[in-house]
Parts: structure tokens; sequence; C-alpha cells
């Protein structure tokens, strides 16, 4: 799968040159001489990384990457600076990003850049994945259901969760049969560690107090 | 004590009445001895009637020296001095006191006259006194007394019937001795009043041998007048003392005319009188009387001559004097005086000049001479501004550089003249002034060197401020080239190598490194000490080679520029480095107002227009908060500062800068809030106004 690398820097030449070494270290590249271009054309989707200059007309770099963060786009940013301002780098890395580079930036560094940035957008991307066939798995799922899901891996027995939901233990019997075989888990280990990826847990904590 | 001083005392007052009385008693010792040596020289046969009376001349001399309220003091010292010495020769009271009255009034008539129409303080000082003075004393006034005057023969003798002939001699005897005595007494007075007696040894010699010799030709003329007796060589003869008479009215003026006809009468009567006379007649009476028309006829003439030679020769002195005068005054203003003839190709100038010009003092200058002293770069303008003045008939004012011929220093004039033309309107003569600059434009240069070196640190130190924004416009470059270069590495060795890709990547390489370079050579421009150097100028470009020297300092300060240059604005004369100090730093300063601005509202707006008086303007306006009454005032004074770390020098070196580009700097509130500053500079004619 490509990996494409998002270019903003006001500085045409700069864009077109930075474009070229990641181009040459076989990434797709998409170049933008504005800030306000990137945002509205932004596609989250594509896998690939940002690499922003810190210093344009409108909207500098650290604004860019709020913005994206804003409209969760998780998206890793990588800092390009003409100089190097320390604190806006503390603020950037703090922000999330994955590096600051101070121009003039040499291949190696920012293709090791990129590499790290390829590695987080892959990891953030599987994550993803696997959360969303989880939410459809629990999706799946009747209320009576998802109440003894919730019951079962906090380690209860089908006798007390019979005895709390006022029902028979032959029917909670019934309920996590169906309930692990649309979750797809054949031990309560699997279901907990299922779980807990989701913070089903946690939610349902809040939503019964 | 006071009051004594004040109060004349009796003592004092006497003192006075002494001092009153002093000038009317002379006047009548006076008056008794001009009597007696009338008599000497001789007198007619009757005794009394003298052909030359000096005591009216005394009379006359003493009523001109004192103030008229004293007159009839000197009237009354001078009556004694008369009745004694004509009872002496025998004249009886009537007769005395006619002729008396005579005297008197002749004297007084004159003295009024001279008093009331004399305009020389100097007696004979102009051709018209002297005149005067010969119609008054000469003419008028004995013409008159003699009326009363010849009563005195015609009362002795009793004949009325003779009564003009009387007067005749009457008249005569005064008018010759008007002529003959009164000018040598006033002279003198005068001298003796100036304390001038002494004079130099060569002219009293030459005083000397031309009196002696005047009395050898009158001895020699009379001897043979007499021995020739009735020659026809006679009239001839009688003019051989004229020359000597001449002589002495040249080279002594009045003062010697006078005395030489004094001397020349008192020979002539006393011969006539008393021996063989070259005027000879049936009796001494009608002897006397030709003498007398001779020395009349004489005398006038001479002593208008005299005069003429004494007003011109004053006039000369009062010319050189006054020339000396201006040459002082023209040497302690430290101006020279010069003049230009164009028929004689001759150049005059002062002493003072030469020393400033370098030309050897005596040498004899030429027009081209000096031509050739002015600096050939100066020489063109030097002349036009003459030439042009001359057309307009005004004064020329202008400062050009000379090369002294004999050191070749170079020294700054100011020279302001005026031409004269012939009247064909052909440059005939120039006048005028000059005065060595030279101090007065070294320490301009020296001002204008400290004044652009100042310029230089405030542009320095500008730049300094610009060093972060301007590290980053030489990174952009330095960083496309870096990538561009890493990546042609790559494309030319990977396999198969994209050398298409690996060209386009040298060629931006190339681009860059230009661009790079032009950043440098924008602040090399601006970072250079150089002189300040007028050329034509398009203030439009001005503007924007300052904003892109400022492009990454406003982009990182969220500050956008909107600009409204006007196209084809008339070319100004200016130096593009101070002009674009000038702007960077209105630039910044702008910038800096609006530092509590916030960002979307960070607007500065900058244009050019032309204004109707064929002026350019650059207009700068910010959004700050604007100027407070108090800072209007006091921006543009040196070390005022508004901000934190300023030095207040900008502001003040800015609109220096625009004074010496002939322009002004202006800073105002503008409409829409924020400051607005107004760089104003004249446009250079349009030359290429229709191509």
């Amino acid at each position: 799968m490509s990996f494409t690398a998002f270019l903003v820097d006001d500085d045409l030449g700069v864009l077109k040159a930075l474009s070229r070494i990641v181009r040459t270290a076989g990434y797709d590249s998409l170049s933008y001489s504005s800030p306000r271009d990137f945002l509205r054309e932004h596609d989250p989707s594509i896998p690939g990384c940002a690499i922003v200059d810190l210093t344009m007309p409108d909207l500098d770099g650290l604004k860019l990457q709020q913005c994206l963060m804003e409209s969760g786009d998780d998206r890793p940013v990588i800092f390009l600076s003409g100089r190097g301002d320390i604190p806006a780098s503390v603020r950037a890395m703090k922000a999330g990003a994955i590096d600051f580079l101070v121009k003039p930036v040499n291949r190696e560094q920012l293709l090791s850049a990129i590499a790290q940035a390829e590695a987080r957008d892959t990891k953030t991307r599987q994550e993803r994945c696997e959360r969303l066939s989880i939410e459809e798995k629990l999706a799946k799922l009747t209320p009576r259901e998802r109440e003894v899901l919730h019951h079962v891996i906090r380690g209860r027995l089908n006798k007390q969760i019979a005895a709390d939901l006022g029902t028979v233990e032959k029917t909670i019997k019934v309920h996590r049969g169906r309930m692990m075989a649309k979750l797809q888990v054949r031990s309560v280990a699997e279901l907990v560690r299922l779980t807990e990826r989701m913070d089903v847990r946690g939610t349902e904590q809040t939503a019964t107090p | 004590m006071s009051i004594a001083l004040v109060t004349p005392t009796p003592l004092r007052r006497m003192i006075d009445t002494g001092r009153e009385l002093h000038a009317p008693l002379i006047a009548a010792f006076a008056y008794y001895l001009g009597a007696q040596a009338a008599f000497v020289v001789g007198t007619l046969s009757d005794k009394i009637f003298a052909p030359f009376w000096p005591p009216n001349i005394v009379l006359l001399c003493a009523l001109l020296l004192s103030p008229y309220r004293r007159w009839w003091l000197v009237i009354l010292a001078v009556f004694p001095a008369h009745v004694v010495a004509e009872i002496g020769v025998g004249m009886h009271a009537p007769q005395l006191m006619v002729a008396f009255a005579s005297n008197v009034m002749v004297a007084t008539v004159s003295a009024a006259a001279l008093r009331r129409w004399r305009r020389e303080p100097r007696w004979f000082g102009s051709l018209r006194d002297t005149c005067l003075y010969l119609a008054v004393t000469t003419l008028a006034s004995p013409a008159l007394s003699a009326v009363v005057g010849a009563f005195v023969p015609a009362m002795s003798t009793g004949s009325a019937g003779r009564f003009w002939s009387f007067w005749a001699q009457w008249y005569l005897s005064n008018a010759v001795g008007s002529v003959a005595l009164g000018p040598v007494a006033l002279v003198l007075l005068d001298e003796v009043r100036r304390r001038r007696l002494q004079r130099p040894r060569r002219p009293a010699v030459e005083a000397a041998v031309l009196a002696a010799s005047l009395i050898i030709v009158c001895s020699v003329v009379f001897e043979a007048g007499s021995v020739m007796n009735s020659s026809s060589f006679l009239p001839a003869i009688i003019y051989l003392p004229l020359p000597f008479v001449l002589w002495a009215a040249v080279r002594f003026g009045v003062k010697g005319a006078s005395g030489a006809v004094l001397l020349l009468s008192v020979i002539l009567v006393w011969r006539a009188l008393n021996g063989p006379s070259v005027f000879l007649a049936g009796d001494p009476g009608t002897s006397v009387l030709a003498l007398q028309v001779f020395i009349l006829g004489l005398a006038i003439p001479v002593l208008l001559l005299a005069a003429s030679i004494d007003e011109a020769r004053r006039a000369e002195k009062l010319a050189r004097e006054s020339e000396e005068r201006m040459a002082i005054a023209a040497i302690s203003a430290d101006v020279c005086l010069w003049h230009i003839d164009y028929y004689s190709n001759r150049f005059w100038v002062t002493d003072h000049g030469r020393d400033i010009l370098g030309f050897p003092p005596g040498e004899i200058l030429t027009r081209h001479a000096v031509m050739n002293a002015i600096h050939p770069d100066d020489r063109q303008q030097a002349v036009e501004t003459m030439r042009a003045a001359a057309a307009e008939k005004r004064l020329a004012d202008c400062e050009f550089r000379i090369v002294r011929p004999d050191n070749g220093e170079i020294r700054w004039l100011r020279c302001r003249a005026r031409a004269h033309g012939d009247y064909r309107g052909a440059l005939a003569e120039i006048s005028g002034t000059f005065a060595d600059i030279t101090e007065r434009r070294s320490a301009e240069t020296e001002l204008a060197q400290q004044r652009s070196e100042l310029a230089h640190l405030m542009r320095v130190s500008m730049l300094g401020e610009l060093s972060a924004s301007i590290a980053h416009e030489l990174t952009q470059p330095l960083s496309a080239i870096l990538s561009n270069a890493e990546a042609a590495k790559v494309l030319m060795t990977q396999k198969p190598p994209n050398l298409a890709e690996a060209v386009e990547a040298l060629d931006d390489i190339i681009g860059e490194d230009n661009r790079a370079g032009e950043v440098i050579h924008r602040l090399r421009g601006l970072l250079r000490k150089s002189e300040v150097k007028f050329e034509p100028t398009d203030v439009n470009d001005i503007v924007n080679a300052t904003l892109r020297v400022l492009h990454t300092e406003l982009t990182t300060r969220d500050i956008s520029v909107s600009t409204s240059l006007t196209a084809n604005v008339p070319l100004v004369s200016g130096d593009a480095v101070q002009l674009q100090q000038v702007l960077l730093n209105l630039l910044l300063n702008a910038a800096d107002a609006m530092n509590e601005v916030v960002p979307p509202r960070r607007i500065i707006e900058i244009g050019t227009r032309r204004t109707n008086t064929q002026d350019v303007q650059i207009i700068i306006s910010d959004c700050g908060a604007g100027l407070t009454p108090d800072h209007r005032e006091r921006v543009f004074q040196p070390f005022f500062t508004t901000k934190a770390r300023g030095l207040g020098l900008g502001l003040s070196l800015c609109s220096a800068i625009a004074k010496l580009h002939g322009g002004s700097l202006t800073l105002e509130n503008g409409t829409s809030g924020g400051a607005t500053a107004t760089l104003t500079l004249p446009a250079l004619p349009q030359l290429q106004a229709t191509g």
C-alpha cells in the first residue's frame, strides 16, 4: 500500500524540492502552497503524513496541526522550520508531532521522520480497523445480550446474573451463548481482551451508576 | 558741588567774556595791521585811497569766524582800529564814518551771503563755492558798497561829477582785495583750524622755489616793461608770470593759486605805485585801475581753475579712500572684489582675492587665466549661471571650485556678480565678489559624511532586528538546494537512473541559488557604506524592493500588506538605498504599531501617487493606535521614542533623508485610525513625457 506525504509550504521552490525527495524515496506526494488549500482538500482516509512549514502567512503550522486534531484526524505531522524555535518545537511535540526538523533538512532526517510517521500511521489505521470490526460486532448485540456481556466481563456467574436481571439461569446461558457467538470469542478471557480495547466497561459504568 | 559746576561762577563768566572778546580784539588788531600794510604798499595821490585794501578782508574773515550774535562785537572792536588807521593818514571824520560804513557793508553782505549759500565745509572746496565766493565778494557786495564808498573821495575832492569813477576805484579796490587776499586768508584759517600747517618737506621747497621764481619773473617783467616802454612786446611780457601762477594752481590748488595771486598783486601794486610800471598811463590812478582790472582778469580764472583742480583731486582722494574702505570691508568680510572687462580681456581682483586664487601679486591677469583656474567640472555651470543672470539682469550667485594655479590646491568659492552689457546687448563687463567657502564646504561634506554614516549604522541596526526573518529567507533557497541536490543524486544513482528529473532538479538548484544570491545582494546593498548617489529612481521599485526585504518579517508577524501603486509615477532624483531605508523604517514602525491589534486586522497600506504640485508621494498607513498629540509634535526629534528598545533616531534620520532629497516626511493620524506617514519627493521633469 502506498504512503503519501502531504507537503505544505508557502515557498514553491522548497515545496518542489521536498516533493522530489519524497518521491525518490518511493512515496507519493501531494503539495499545497497554502495551509487552507490543504485543509479544504484533505482526505484523511489516504494513508500518509503531513510535512508542514512552521512559518506561513495566514495560518501557521501549529494552527494547522490544531485544526487537524479538532477535526478528529490523527494524521501524523512533521514540522519544518527555518529557525530553531524552541517554544514552537515544544508545543508541536506536545501536540503529538512526529518530529520538528530545522531547515535546511537533509534527506536522511526527513526520510527517517517519514518512516516513523508511516509506522505510526499504519498502527493507528490497524487499530482503527480493529475497533471498527469490534464495534460492528457489538452493534449486533441485543440490549439484553449487552447487559449479560457487562455482567460476564465483571466475572459474575450465570446464577448471579440471572438473579440480578430477575430471570432464570437457563435464559442467561442462552443469551451468553448468542453474545459469544456474535462477538466471535470462545473464552471469557478473549471476551475481556476485546472489550478492554473498546472500553465497554467504562461506558457502561457511566451509563449505569 | 554739582550746582557750582553747572552755574557759571563770576570768575568763569569773566573768563568766558574774555574769550568772547578775544576774537574781536584780534580782529581789530589785524584790521589795523591790514590798513597799515595797504598804506605801505601804496595809496593813491590822496594818500587815503589804497588800490588794495586788506582790512575789509580781515573784517570779512572775523565775521565769518564769529557767530551772528557777536557780529556787533566784532564791528564795535574794529571801529577804533579803523579810526586810528584812517586818522593816521589824515582822513576827516565824516569821510571816515562813510568809509567805515562802506567797509562794514561789504564785509557783512559778503559774510552773510557766504554763510547762507556756501555748501562745502572747506573753503573753495568746490567750483560752485568758488563761483559763489567770487560772485559775492568780487561782484555783488563790492559793487553795492562802492555806491556808499564812492562818497568818500567825493567828499574829500568835492567833485560829485566823478562819482562813477570813484565808484569804480572803490569797487575795484575791494574786488582785488577779495581775489588777492581773501582766498589766502580763508584757506590759511582753514588750515590753522585743521592744524595742518606742517606740510611735507618737498612741497615746502617747491613752494619756496615757486615763490622765488614768481618774484624774479615779476621783477624781470617790470624791469623789461619799463625799459621797453610801449613796445609791442608789452602785452606779451605781461603774461610771463602766468605760467608760474598756473604752476601754483596746478600743484597746490587754491592754496597755491591764491598765494601766487596775492604775491603777484602785491608786487604789481607796489611797482605801480612806487616805480616804473608796466601799466603806464597818464596818472597813477588810471595805471592802478588798469592794474586792478589785470589782477581781476588773471585771478578769477586761476582761482576757478585751482578750485576745479582741488575738487577733482579731493574727489579722487575720496574715491581712493572709499576704495580703501571697501577693500578693508571686503577683507574683514572675507570677500574679494573682482572685475572683468571684455574689451581688454583684463581681470582685476583685490589683493586678498589674488591670495585666494593663488595669483602672484602684480601680474596682469586675463579673463582666460581666471576661466582656466575654475575647476573643469564646474566651469560650464559657472558660465551658464553668469549668462542666465546677465540675460535676466539680476545678480548671479553660484558656487564653484577653483584649482589654484600655483600649488594645485582646490578651493570652493561663492561668487556673486552682475554683468553689464554694451549698447548691443553683448557682455561688456562683469563685476562682483567672491568669498572663500572652502571651510564651510568641508564642514558640510563632513556633516554629510557623518549623516551618511549614521544612516548606515541605523540601517545595520534595523537589519539586525530583521536578522531572524532574513535568515529564514536565506534558509528557504538553501533548503530547496539541499533537497534538490540529494534528490538528484538519488535520481542519477538509482537503477535505472532518471536523468530527466535529475536535470530538472539541477535547474531548480540553479534557480534557488540565484534566489539566495538576490537576497544577499539586496542585503549587501542596504549594508553597504557608500556615498549618497542621486539617480533617477522609480518610487514603485523602491516600494517593491523594500517589501521584498520585509516579506518574511511581516509574514511572521501576521501582517498583511495592501499595495496600491500608481503606474507610471514620475521618477524622482534619489539615493535608492537611503529611500529604501526610509521605507524600511516607516514599515517597521507601522508593524510595531500593530503589535496590540488582532492578526486579521494587522494591515499596512502602502501606496504611491503623484500630487498636483509635481511631487511624488509614498503613503504608508497602519491600523495601530495612531499618534497622541504629544507624540505628533515630537516624533521627528532625535532620541524621542515610544518603543521600549528604540533609539529614537529613526524618524529624525528619515526626515533628514527626506530633506536631503528636497522633500519632506509627515506623520499624521489617518482617517481610519492608525498613523499615516507621507514621504513627499519632488518629481524630476519628465523628459520622455510623450515617448
